[in-house]
């Protein structure tokens, strides 16, 4: 067979562009705040295992850890810190027993037990007593069938006076567990359910009502003793849905993430009206640690079996992860991955505005409004993941160092 | 753990059950092959079984360690039919990896299904396809369906002369689907179009899930401008290959590819591919990984010496207790962090045929430098593996019995025409 080199010319121009065409890509940056800052009061460093959510009771904090860090370092940790001064002190760990991720932790309201996920295979919970705050005495792992895919978080919230335990299950077949934890030696599984398009990722709970955080298929509000639709806690009755919007017109699905249900202290005739999602969103050309996208969503809930959408709030080149909300004053605190944390104030109607305030689709702009209050960790330095409010301080902890204690805002 | 020492005693089994049939087969083949001259229209029927015995080191890999393990890879049987003078067609490869490499295969950079740094074992049932070919004006027509390759990429890394496998596999070929292809064929141009399941298989025993047949598509055109050379290039849309339920990020897939058809100068087989894969949530782009692979082989009197350069980009994903496997449920769809593998691949092989086996001793040696892509990232691989410099050497035997008239990943009109060569609408047979 002749050779014939022309023949070989357009592979060869298609083999030059190849080479020159394995490239890399940036993630997108976030524009700096310029406004009020939550000033860093105290930074408690650790860098030996990836940090992810805290807690906090009292003069101490409770952090998990996430994933694998420096090849051997897994995220089967959580730390106690002494966080009665500027600067948050470790004082002690915990060590989770074949686990390498411990996403979410809370201490029961009562301040009786503390509950750690664990992610991933062998995925659990595990309920300490708090008795000694410092010295957490565990008294069970509990584990099934039912929580083996991983516990993505787990909310500790109480119904009829009852504390519960609800589980959000990772895929496949993401499905919610509740567990009724009046033994915390011997939790009870009163309740399964399949839900979640493909995640259900967080729940919230508050005065009967279930919210559950579906991602695709945006938020539920269920019925679980307080929604006057029969539901109960051992079957809950679908009141609504709502599907957020997507941070952008073509990301697809709601990616609904985590919800808050505000009750204003100061009431008003919109005291109990808004729920905030959190929207997580893969940053655009990142990773996690290095970038992110997703909004906070305000729905109106003040008719929970239509539950809709009204308002928003957007950081460019950051996402949003959890909340913590003071209810005294009317503010919301929101961790923003690699914005650090935004405070927004969310006291009064965040459903009407003026037209140049609102979003094309008619959603109101919170920070065309002007309800950005302060924002903390904005440097672009920090990754968080949690944030923490106590009444007196704001908490954040940072994936890549630690905790860092942080001013509150204050109310213009 | 207690499952060992069945699964050892399973693969010999296999070992026997090859040497069983397979002379039924080759009987059944020679029978075939003897009658196709005179009579053109009677059924013909190859098998063939292979399978490949190796030790692998590899240094460092997770939590700097060292590593040595033996294997039974890629253990197969396959079997081609065809009647009504080709028109009527069949494939089937069984893949035992699910009993012999449960574990996975130590394997530099591989990754994909759950394991990481071992290549995955491919499932039971890697091939069913039923084709049926004709002419239609001057065209080769043919539609394939079952479950299968889909037509996207190069051709599969199990048909070419390493037993490692590159990175990229995961961005270069697409199989284990149900698929159905419709294919045409006229002179040098084959074109083929595919819908197919998204979902990547979720162990060796799962099949595909069937709710989600025709979710993914995709479309593949190769050319054979000259005898020596077969180019393609193709695109794939698919949809939540990792979150077998779905709504997981879905996958934008580009290959263009070049291979040499005949043994050209020094080179007896090389191959050229470049391929790139989006990740995307709804329409936007979360991620991109690339590859650029090149290799090919060549004759050193008795022995075949074979070398192959890659510079791939791979996702990484959370890590589990076994550090060499991942969370097929991506946090929140993200990954933690992109790796760029530059790897080198040396093997040196000297076949012999007996009868009707191929005996290959080989020897590979890879010499791999990983780097992080994104910073600050969750993985970071001097940190992983202790070192950005990392060696891997197998040393073992590839035996295959009996021979295969199918180019494996490609069906009816699928596989190109030689120039000059077949007339359109007739199988090629390798």
């Amino acid at each position: 067979m002749a050779f014939r080199p022309r023949a070989f010319r357009w592979p060869l121009v298609t083999l030059f562009t190849a080479l020159t065409g394995c490239g890399s890509e940036s993630p997108t940056t976030t524009k700096p705040f310029t406004g009020p800052s939550l000033s860093v009061i105290g930074h408690g460093q650790t860098t030996v295992r990836f940090t992810a959510e805290l807690w906090t009771r009292g003069n101490v904090a409770y952090t998990t850890t996430w994933g694998q860090r420096s090849g051997t370092a897994v995220g089967n940790a959580v730390y106690l810190w002494n966080i009665g001064g500027n600067t948050p002190v470790m004082v002690d760990s915990l060590i989770v027993e074949n686990a390498t991720t411990l996403g979410d932790i809370q201490v029961s309201d009562d301040g009786k037990l503390l509950v750690v996920a664990t992610e991933r295979a062998n995925g659990s919970i595990v309920i300490y007593d708090l008795t000694d705050p410092l010295k957490p005495s565990r008294l069970t792992r509990y584990q099934t069938p039912n929580t083996s895919n991983g516990v993505h978080t787990a909310e500790v919230a109480r119904v009829d006076g009852t504390l519960y335990a609800f589980l959000s299950i990772d895929p496949p077949d993401a499905h919610l567990v509740i567990v009724d934890l009046s033994n915390p030696e011997n939790p009870r599984e009163v309740m399964v359910r399949n839900m979640g398009n493909p995640f259900v990722h967080d729940v919230f709970v508050r005065d009967g009502l279930l919210f559950t955080a579906l991602w695709d298929d945006g938020v539920t509000i269920w019925d679980i003793g307080g929604g006057a639709k029969g539901g109960t806690i051992a079957n809950p009755v679908q009141i609504g849905n709502v599907r957020t919007a997507a941070w952008s017109p073509s990301a697809g699905g709601s990616e609904a993430h985590n919800v808050w249900w505000f009750q204003d202290a100061a009431g008003g005739a919109d005291a109990k009206r808004f729920a905030f999602v959190g929207e997580e969103a893969p940053g655009s050309g990142g990773s996690q640690l290095n970038s992110s996208n997703g909004d906070i969503h305000v729905v109106d809930v003040s008719n929970v079996s239509a539950p809709r959408e009204v308002a928003f709030y957007h950081v460019d080149g950051a996402g949003t992860h959890n909340f913590s909300v003071d209810e005294e004053r009317g503010i919301l605190y929101a961790a923003y991955y690699n914005a650090g944390v935004r405070a927004i104030d969310v006291r009064g109607d965040l459903s009407t505005c003026p037209a140049d305030q609102k979003a094309a689709d008619g959603r109101c702009d919170l920070r065309k409004m002007g309800r950005e209050l302060a924002a903390g960790l904005s440097n672009g330095q920090t990754f968080v993941w949690g944030v923490h409010f106590d009444g007196s301080f704001v908490y954040a902890s940072d994936m890549l160092s630690g905790i860092w204690k942080l001013t509150a805002a204050t109310r213009p | 753990m207690r499952f060992r020492y069945p699964r050892v005693a399973i693969a010999f089994a296999i070992a026997g059950a090859i040497q069983l049939i397979v002379p039924l087969a080759v009987r059944a083949q020679m029978a075939a092959d003897s009658m196709a001259p005179r009579d053109s229209t009677r059924a013909s029927f190859t098998l063939r079984a292979q399978a490949i015995g190796l030790v692998t080191r590899l240094d460092p890999g997770p939590a700097d360690r060292a590593y040595t393990e033996g294997y039974l890879a890629q253990p197969l049987i396959m079997a081609h039919g065809r009647v009504l003078d080709g028109h009527l067609s069949g494939v089937l490869t069984l893949d035992f990896e699910g009993l012999t490499l449960e574990r996975g295969q130590l394997n530099m950079g591989a990754y994909g299904e759950g394991y990481a740094d071992r290549r995955h074992p491919h499932t039971y049932l890697h091939e069913a396809v039923a084709i049926a070919s004709g002419a239609f004006w001057r065209f080769g027509v043919s539609l394939a369906g079952g479950k299968g390759f889909v037509p996207f990429g190069t051709d599969d890394p199990m048909t070419r002369p390493f037993a490692a496998y590159p990175v990229n596999h995961h961005l270069a070929q697409i199989l284990e689907r149900y698929v159905v292809i419709a294919a045409a064929r006229a002179g040098p141009l084959t074109l083929e179009g595919a819908t197919f399941n998204g979902d990547e298989p979720a162990s060796p025993g799962a099949p595909p899930d069937a709710s989600r047949f025709g979710d993914s598509w995709a479309a593949r055109a190769t050319m054979t401008p000259h005898a020596l050379l077969e180019v393609e290039g193709s695109f794939a849309s698919v949809t939540s290959p990792e979150i077998v339920s779905g709504g997981g990020r879905d996958q934008h897939k580009w290959s263009v590819g070049a291979r040499l058809r005949q043994p050209l100068g020094p080179l007896s087989d090389a191959l050229v591919e470049w391929a790139r894969t989006d990740e995307l949530v709804g329409d936007v782009r979360a991620n991109q990984f690339t590859s650029f692979l090149a290799e090919g082989s060549t004759s050193l009197s008795r022995a075949s010496v074979s070398a192959r350069f890659e510079n791939t980009t791979r996702p990484e994903e959370e890590r589990l207790a076994d550090p060499f496997r991942y969370s097929r449920n991506p946090t929140d769809l993200s990954i933690i962090g992109i790796t760029r593998w530059q790897i080198g691949t040396i093997a040196v092989s000297t076949p012999v045929s007996v009868r009707h086996a191929d005996i290959a001793p080989f020897v590979e040696v890879s010499y791999g430098h990983p780097t992080e892509q994104l910073t600050p990232s969750a993985f970071v691989p001097q940190d992983f593996y202790g070192s950005t410099s990392i060696w891997s050497a197998s040393i073992g035997l590839r035996l295959g019995i009996g021979s295969m008239a199918h180019r494996m990943g490609r069906y009816g009109a699928g596989v190109p025409n030689v120039p000059g060569g077949t007339m359109a609408g007739s199988q090629h047979v390798h």
